[in-house]
């Protein structure tokens, strides 16, 4: 049988495509307190392992090292250690405008880091402010004017 | 291990950008078909399929093995514990023959991510919706945050993984799976702009794809086979939460508990007693440089604080352990790939197939897996005897 004449070249195709579904996360009672508590009374608590004695903030139901239940609320001060941190410097999708410097602080009283984001620090020279915040410099809590019960109602600023 | 067992076989894709050539199971079959062609199998001979594919997302087809990996009679299941996903896949394979459930298996892994068109977008959504998304992480920032905790811990310099890069750009070169290699300098590095503070542009990985399959034997298949012998496997997991890793009495974020355990582990299993003098070679599985010189500690070729030192040592060229011969994640990052490719170069190293980038008289080589939010790790020993 004789093939079938067809051009050697062949453009290759791109078929498009998105995936935007949308979600709602149920964020479970525990964060949903630990959100209420932000919103209604501003400030941040955390939940204490009963077994290892760390306070774990943000609150969880549970401690991840031992793994039971964490057994008590308690508030963390309003002041911290930047322990870890990144400046982002590039624009991507879907994230605010480069610069902005996020960080894991541990809040006074705290056993583990929460992560945020970390303004007031001046971004004018990128290298500079970075090893400016590598000597773990004591940060604030500071609150929105507007508060929703999320993570985001509050960030840290340098002292 | 309970059986002794190979790689008897190796097949990779060339890694690009782009694919646009071939459909997913087009790549797929091309790495199978080199990987049984080196093993002089058949696919009648093999008893498992384990396929490896990190988030459905960023090829955009959800259970994309589904329809490029899943042979037909074959028993098949698929890993992902995100840039581990190879690795783990692999030790997951070998399970079966320690267990004496087959003699052959045949582990898959294929990034396909060049079908994203916002691939950092898809990155962001794995992490925790509740607490963390919102601060606009991304798997990049994970590592920045890292590398701000080594220099304040252990005095590493943005220069140093300048010129650490520019040393793994220089061997890309050699490494014939790389369709387009980028040799740069320091120089380069340091000017090509500040992606994360204090990550550079030019010492992140590039977006790849490609596939990389392996042919896995027990003893009794291995015959007159060119063999790498799996002499030590071992993969833990930690905690997802970074924020209760920073600081622990077991170590610090950077100095990655897990894969320092998995490593000791896998070395008991090897008889390996002294890593800095006995190991000819480690494929550190790493999409920047910084992460690259996290895991020199805990594999133990290096002592902690000697961490920078030891960086100096690779550069200039006077390290006595030939370090990620193949360049690198640093010079191909397909995602769900990356590290089966890393215990793939230790394995060609050994049965003396790394073509140009041959390195003379690997007889124990090391690799190394990293997924998750640095939270799963693996550590493989091959060797050039069976035990």
């Amino acid at each position: 049988m004789k093939d079938v004449h067809m051009p050697n070249d062949v453009e290759l195709i791109t078929i498009p495509g998105n995936w935007n579904f949308d979600y709602r996360y149920f964020a479970g009672e525990t964060a949903s307190r630990f959100f209420a508590e932000l919103k209604n009374s501003r400030r941040i608590m955390g939940t204490r392992c009963g077994k290892c004695r760390r306070l774990l903030v943000p609150a969880r139901t549970f401690c991840e090292a031992c793994y039971v239940e964490t057994v008590s609320w308690e508030p963390v001060g309003e002041e911290g250690t930047l322990e870890v941190f990144t400046i982002v410097a590039a624009a991507f999708p879907g994230m605010p405008p480069p610069p902005f410097v996020i960080g894991y602080v541990t809040l006074d009283g705290a056993d583990t880091s929460i992560a945020n984001f970390i303004k007031g620090v001046d971004l004018s020279d990128i290298h500079a402010a970075g090893k400016s915040l590598l000597s773990r410099p004591r940060v604030r809590t500071v609150f929105s004017a507007e508060v929703q019960g999320r993570i985001t109602d509050f960030h840290f600023e340098l002292i | 291990m309970s059986r002794r067992a190979a790689v008897v076989g190796v097949g990779q894709t060339q890694y690009r950008r782009r694919h646009s050539g071939r459909n997913t199971a087009e790549l797929v079959r091309e790495a199978v078909t080199a990987a049984l062609t080196d093993a002089q199998m058949d696919l009648d001979a093999i008893g498992l399929v384990v396929g490896g594919v990190a988030p459905d997302a960023l090829a955009g087809i959800d259970h994309v093995d589904m329809g490029s990996i899943a042979r037909p009679g074959i028993p098949y299941f698929r890993v992902n514990t995100g840039g581990a996903t190879g690795s783990s896949a692999f030790l997951a394979g070998l399970t079966w023959i320690a267990a004496g459930r087959c003699d052959a298996v045949l582990v898959v892994a294929v990034e396909r991510m060049g079908h994203a068109v916002t691939a950092p977008k898809v990155f962001n959504s794995i992490f925790d919706p509740i607490y963390e998304r919102d601060i606009s992480l991304s798997t990049l920032s994970m590592v920045a945050l890292r590398a701000t905790m080594m220099i304040q811990k252990y005095g590493y310099t943005l220069e140093q993984w300048a010129h650490l890069a520019a040393r793994n750009s220089e061997l890309s070169l050699l490494n014939d799976t790389l369709e387009s290699p980028r040799r740069f300098s320091a120089g380069d590095v340091l000017s090509s702009g500040v992606i994360s503070w204090p990550i550079h542009k030019l010492e992140i990985g590039p977006v790849s794809e490609g596939a990389c399959a392996m042919v896995i034997a027990a003893e009794n298949r291995v015959g007159s086979r060119p063999a790498a012998w799996i002499r030590g496997a071992s993969g833990l997991s930690d905690t997802y939460e970074m924020g209760s890793r920073i600081s622990r009495a077991e170590g610090a974020l950077v100095d990655v508990v897990t894969l320092r355990r998995c490593a000791a582990q896998a070395y008991r299993d090897a008889g390996v007693v002294d890593p800095a003098k006995e190991v000819d070679m480690v494929e550190i599985h790493a999409a920047c440089a910084s992460s690259e010189s996290m895991g020199y500690a805990p594999l133990g070729i290096c002592a902690p604080a000697d961490g920078p030192r030891f960086l100096d040592s690779i550069v200039d060229g006077t390290a006595r352990i030939a370090v990620n011969p193949s360049a690198g994640a640093q010079a191909a990052n397909p995602v769900s790939a990356t590290a089966m490719i890393r215990i793939a170069e230790c394995a060609l190293q050994i049965r003396g197939r790394a073509g140009r980038r041959q390195v003379d008289g690997i007889r124990l080589a090391v690799a190394t897996g990293q997924g998750g939010a640095t939270q799963f790790s693996t550590a493989v020993v091959l060797g050039a005897e069976p035990s």
